[in-house]
């Protein structure tokens, strides 16, 4: 196995053992056998290491969906549903990671180790837009189309914290959540609603930039 | 998935059901506002017109809802005698239409029920619904020749239905203007049929057996059912392509080919009421097609099964004799609970009266060897006497508090099947069961 592979895997399995990230790099090398050289050389952070477990998940449901055989005719509605769908069936093998990493802060937080998460998803989102502009599907409103990955983003944390709070049989009660939000935000992506209300929002908290890559 | 409607737009969490819902209760309330402004005015505005349009504000409510509200409307529709006729009008329409669900959860329905995509499975798949059904939706799809349509309920249907009906009820009691105690069965009977039509695997044993029973029926057939392409949530069988049972009443479709629908649709209940006691208990006409002047029964979803001994009770009615022995129809009534040990004087004889009076009218059609439903004084002689116990404060009570909720299936059946059978202005010949036949003479 690759250094990398193998440092976020144990870097993993410390956090479902111990219920929180290893304490310092010296004391993670111990553990793991390996210099701090190796370690370095991989990853400037133990935050790095984490975001970059987070990143690759959502790569690797990202790249399950666009390999489907139908992914081409899709919509970019149906490109994000089929993403969400995707990726709550996925996210079962690290639940407990997600339970122990999101559960607790709401959708608006950032933490660092979620920074490669976010990129992950916004890079996505953004390339559905795109497919949904071309298709007439979402209004390309210059700037303004810039927020569309955070709402987004936002949406996609909500559905996460949804299926983490999920206690229906097989989440089933998520499936709906997914369906109903997407055809809000769709809607949204329509209307002028979305426009005066983001442009408000702007107004109030000019902020909102700052954060923004 | 371009194509929206306004069904689309589903109503998410219980709050924002209840504020659909209470918005309806003030349009209601602003078109009675209308109605009376427009009087003072010195307009004319008949209670007619009146009815009409708040029919039409509540549809717009339920239609924006789906799973147990639209269900509920269905329910109530089939009951001529719960709703005004302008309601019922509209709640006809709740029979179709059901807002779609998007392709990427029928795909993740199939993963979790089958482990493969819809591709997998068949040649062709379409990705939208042919059409709606009221907890789930319909799709198309081919395989090596074949069509299959193929049903898949929406996700979490089961869990949602209850808190559906909860929030629902003292509102649609209101906009309705019914009283609780008058539907409490009906509600009741909502939710046991609702939780039971989830389960499609159910569904897919009682349509193959009740099919199998059935088959040597003239003019009545059945769709083929695939259960190895059926589970819980998904159920396949072949595409059948007619027309609707109610477009086909509609049309300009000929006496004689209406008689030979409106027969086959008698001996099919008939033998299933009488022969099976386990019979179809939704008789909307979505759930029936007409394909080369024969009958085609669709979705067993909602079935009844009587027992021997409410089986007699209930059907001693039949019996043209009943009625004129006074004695023996009292101990009929006081069977059935509808006639009670505490009702004394003068109640005691206006209940029996009104019974001897409903009994005669629903068992007309039994009493000839032929009827002709075309006729629409019975129909409406029906619908009166159902308005009629509905105004008055006497009968209403009678009806709530009374009868075995085993009735209501049989109720609802029958009511379906003689306003399907009115519709299609079918002459049949009807006559009494073979099994009561003997005990009669």
């Amino acid at each position: 196995m690759e250094t990398r592979e193998r440092i976020i895997q144990a870097y993993c399995n410390h956090l479902r053992e111990h219920g929180k990230p290893p304490e310092t790099v010296f004391v993670f090398c111990k553990e793991l056998a390996l210099s701090e050289r190796e370690f370095f050389t991989e990853f400037p952070s133990l935050e790095a290491v984490e975001s970059a477990f987070w990143e690759d998940l959502v790569a690797r449901v990202v790249l399950a969906v666009e390999a489907g055989s139908e992914w081409a005719g899709f919509t970019a509605r149906q490109r994000l549903l089929s993403f969400l769908y995707a990726f709550c069936e996925e996210s079962l093998d690290s639940r407990s990671l997600l339970l122990l990493r999101l559960s607790h802060i709401g959708p608006m937080e950032k933490p660092a180790y979620l920074k490669g998460f976010e990129r992950r998803f916004k890079a996505f989102a953004k390339s559905i837009l795109l497919h949904g502009v071309s298709l007439n599907e979402v209004a390309d409103r210059g700037r303004l189309s810039t927020l569309y990955p955070d709402a987004l983003y936002l949406h996609f944390r909500s559905v996460v914290d949804f299926h983490l709070k999920d206690d229906s049989r097989g989440y089933e009660r998520t499936d709906a959540f997914i369906e109903k939000t997407v055809a809000v935000a769709f809607d949204f992506v329509r209307t002028q609603i979305f426009d005066s209300s983001l442009d408000l929002v702007r107004f109030l908290i000019p902020a909102w930039d700052c954060h923004r890559e | 998935m371009n194509s929206q409607n306004s069904q689309d737009s589903i109503e998410s969490t219980p709050v924002t059901r209840i504020a659909a819902l209470a918005g309806a209760g003030v349009k209601v309330g602003v078109n009675y506002l209308k109605h009376y402004g427009r009087r003072a005015v010195g307009a004319s505005s008949t209670d007619a017109e009146l009815q009409e349009r708040n029919a039409s504000t509540v549809y717009e409510t339920f239609s924006r809802l789906k799973g147990g509200p639209l269900k509920l409307a269905q329910m109530l529709s089939i009951d001529s005698n719960l709703l005004p006729e302008a309601y019922l009008k509209q709640f006809a329409k709740a029979q179709y239409s059901a807002p779609p669900l998007s392709y990427p959860l029928v795909v993740r329905t199939f993963r979790r029920e089958f482990g493969v995509e819809p591709s997998a499975l068949f040649d062709t798949f379409s990705q939208t619904a042919a059409h709606g059904a009221s907890i789930g939706q319909v799709h198309r799809a081919s395989k090596a020749g074949r069509e299959y349509a193929v049903k898949v309920q929406y996700p979490g249907v089961a869990d949602s239905l209850r808190s559906d009906i909860r929030v629902l009820k003292p509102i649609a009691l209101q906009l309705l203007g019914l009283k609780e105690r008058d539907v409490q069965e009906y509600l009741k009977e909502v939710e046991t049929r609702l939780l039971e039509e989830t389960d499609y695997a159910l569904e897919l044993k009682r349509s193959m057996e009740l099919s199998e029973r059935c088959k040597h029926l003239t003019n009545v057939r059945f769709t083929e059912y695939f259960p190895t392409l059926s589970s819980a949530r998904i159920l396949t069988m072949a595409w059948v392509e007619g027309v609707t049972l109610d477009k086909f009443a509609d049309s300009t479709a000929t006496q004689e080919a209406r008689d030979v629908i409106g027969q086959a649709l008698w001996d099919f209940y008939a033998h299933q009421v009488h022969v099976l006691r386990l019979f179809h208990a939704d008789p909307h006409p979505g759930n029936f097609l007409v394909k080369d002047g024969q009958l085609w029964v669709l979705d067993f979803g909602c079935a009844k099964q009587l027992d021997d001994h409410f089986y007699q009770k209930q059907f001693r009615f039949l019996d043209p004799h009943l009625v004129e022995d006074s004695a023996r129809f009292e101990s009929a009534l006081m069977d059935l609970e509808i006639l009670l040990p505490t009702d004394k004087g003068p109640e005691r004889e206006r209940i029996i009266e009104l019974c001897a009076q409903s009994v005669s009218l629903l068992a007309l059609p039994f009493r000839n060897e032929s009827f002709d439903f075309g006729d629409p004084l019975f129909m409406r002689a029906v619908y009166e006497m159902g308005e009629e116990n509905s105004r008055s404060e006497a009968t209403r009570d009678l009806q709530g508090r009374r009868g075995s909720p085993h009735s209501v299936y049989v109720n609802r059946a029958f009511f379906g099947l003689y306003s399907l059978l009115t519709r299609l202005r079918a002459k049949v010949r009807t006559g009494l069961p073979e099994a009561l036949r003997a005990k009669v003479t």
